[in-house]
């Protein structure tokens, strides 16, 4: 652990000495980001002027559940990015051969590969809306829930990374799965808003099926009380860490079954 | 300490009939069939020999040298590479392995070589004294200096090289796979690369497995080649027996400037030589004959007796012409016992 630790630092450097070098790229990723981000709010704001409350939530609460989302997500945008490559950079043109030629897990390999710079400008976003959120909110913030929202938000990271490691891992038998991948990942935004205000069978898939309920809602219904989702809401560590179990044993399947047929 | 039995791998492939009907059948019923592509290869290597794997493209060489290296896990047979199943051990046996993709980057492709180093040091846990003495080493050896400096993608293909053969011996592995690593290159750049191994191998006793399609880099480098052919070992033993075995033929070209009739072949030689297309000029007569049956000096005197020679050339039999006609018997039908039967 502390070996990877330390060489995940040593790729990092060298990421990030990228970054300095492309200096407008990285400027021009975070900024667009930012104003991805900056008008999906908006377009909530301008629905807002119009109406008071969406089935019963207010702006800042969905705001704050859009908040967690968008934290979250920059924790795998800024550390998992890569996985998305796993087709058509390193299936398709053979480099994962070099990488299971090396003396260290592969999949920590493709990870630390890339530190994604556009990620950073969804963490600022996303620290930004919950800044904005929270103080509207009227709720009782002492240390162990600000230490409980870091750890939703890191949940809500490794769902997303879980999710999409699941679903890259096909490209083991389909070469590139990506397509897959980024039809799955848009179900995410689905999630940036109340599973209250979808049909039942919408909540229920994305909460025990694909459950990015988790990335925002329940977790953002913890800390608001007339939800009746707090119980449910206390699961979501768990639930990211099986999650990510059940990604890992099916990446190991895949990679086991792509040293058995070759590219 | 290399050792392969029986190593098998078959490959299973959708079937496909032509064009888009084809296609659309293959869409919605699958038929597969299997490919060999390596059929039961036996061999044994030992600490420090340099082996050449040479065969015609498509011969099982890669998907041999990925068993050996754990990326492929074979169909049956048996691998162990320094007493380690390279499959199923595969991230331990990669600390004694360094490979050379010929056309693959193990270099990482927007930072400094120098940096590129400095992670694989960090990935293989190179000790700090023993990395900064290999570095300066190859620095000098291969000429690095001036390209430590440069990002992998600015680097020619040639320099690319010559970085990816020092990222291959940097953690000083006990083994080094190397597929085609003059691949394109030019010829001082080759040199400079087969030079590199050669002393690697001597220095530190590096075993060197081989493919190419250069027969340069097999004479300098190797001491004994395995040749194998549509997944078959074909010929496993020293560069030298090989000619012996192969190369009986043996060819001299006579310069006979005083030939002013047809050249007739000395009586005492008709029939145990044979007399090949003269190419340049009138007076050069090229005799080609069975090296066993016929002593050079045989074939060299009863010329002397009856033309002038003002001079002579004998032909080394080239490795390359050997594999080549290896090849094209094999391509004009029979087994490979015929083959190697007939020669």
């Amino acid at each position: 652990m502390r070996r990877y630790a330390k060489l995940y630092w040593e790729f990092a450097k060298n990421q990030m000495k990228v970054m300095m070098e492309y200096r407008i790229d990285f400027i021009i990723g975070v900024l667009s980001v930012m104003l991805e981000q900056f008008a999906s709010i908006f377009f909530i704001k301008v629905v807002f002027n119009h109406i008071e409350q969406i089935n019963g939530w207010s702006f800042y609460e969905i705001l704050f559940i859009y908040g967690i989302a968008a934290t979250g997500r920059s924790i795998h945008h800024i550390f998992f990015d890569n996985l998305w490559t796993l087709g058509w950079q390193y299936i398709r043109p053979g480099q994962l051969d070099r990488l299971l030629i090396r003396p260290i897990n592969p999949l920590f390999h493709i990870v630390a590969d890339r530190l994604h710079q556009d990620g950073f400008g969804q963490l600022i976003i996303g620290l930004i809306i919950l800044g904005t959120a929270i103080p509207q909110l009227d709720l009782a913030w002492g240390a162990v829930e600000i230490a409980l929202l870091v750890v939703m938000i890191i949940s809500s990271g490794m769902i997303f990374v879980a999710v999409n490691l699941f679903f890259a891992t096909f490209s083991f038998w389909m070469i590139d799965s990506l397509p897959v991948v980024w039809a799955v990942f848009n179900l995410s935004d689905f999630a940036r808003y109340p599973l209250t205000i979808y049909h039942k069978g919408i909540r229920t898939f994305l909460t025990w099926i694909i459950p990015y309920g988790f990335t925002a809602f329940y977790p953002a219904a913890y800390f608001i009380d007339k939800s009746g989702f707090r119980e449910l809401a206390l699961w979501t560590p768990a639930v990211a860490l099986v999650c990510c179990v059940i990604a890992y044993s099916f990446w190991n399947r895949g990679l086991r079954s792509f040293a058995s047929t070759g590219s | 300490m290399i050792t392969v039995e029986n190593l098998q791998k078959e490959y299973k492939l959708v079937k496909r009939d032509p064009g888009l009907k084809g296609a659309v059948k293959s869409l919605f019923h699958r038929q597969y069939e299997t490919k060999k592509a390596v059929k039961g290869v036996d061999f044994t290597i030992g600490q420090g020999e340099t082996v050449g794997y040479i065969g015609a493209n498509g011969a099982g060489k890669s998907t041999t040298i990925k068993m050996l290296t754990g990326i492929l896990t074979p169909s049956a047979g048996k691998v162990t590479v320094n007493g380690l199943v390279p499959y199923e051990n595969r991230q331990e046996n990669a600390l004694s392995i360094g490979a050379v993709f010929g056309q693959r980057t193990q270099l990482f492709w927007d930072i400094p070589v120098r940096e590129s180093f400095n992670l694989l040091k960090h990935i293989y846990e190179i000790p700090d004294q023993e990395f900064a003495e290999t570095v300066s080493m190859f620095t000098e050896v291969l000429n690095l200096e001036p390209l430590l400096g440069v990002p992998v993608r600015q680097l020619s293909l040639g320099q690319k090289m010559r970085c990816e053969l020092a990222a291959a011996f940097l953690h000083r592995p006990k083994v080094v796979y190397l597929d085609e690593p003059t691949i394109g290159l030019d010829i001082a750049v080759k040199v400079r690369i087969r030079k590199f191994i050669k002393e690697m191998n001597k220095i530190w006793g590096t075993t060197v497995l081989l493919t190419t399609h250069d027969m340069q880099d097999i004479e300098e480098i190797c001491d004994r080649i395995i040749i194998i052919d549509e997944g078959r070992i074909l010929y496993d033993g020293g560069l030298e027996e090989i000619k012996v075995q192969f190369g009986q033929k043996r060819v001299i070209h006579f310069d006979l400037p005083e030939l002013d009739s047809p050249f007739i072949l000395p009586a005492p030689l008709l029939g145990m030589a044979e007399v090949l297309p003269a190419s340049e000029g009138e007076t050069k007569v090229s005799l080609s004959f069975d090296h066993e049956r016929v002593k050079s000096s045989f074939v060299i005197s009863e010329m002397m007796n009856r033309y002038d020679i003002q001079d002579l050339t004998i032909a080394d039999p080239k490795i390359e012409s050997i594999v080549e006609e290896l090849y094209n018997r094999r391509e004009q039908g029979g087994t490979y016992e015929q083959v190697l039967a007939n020669s």
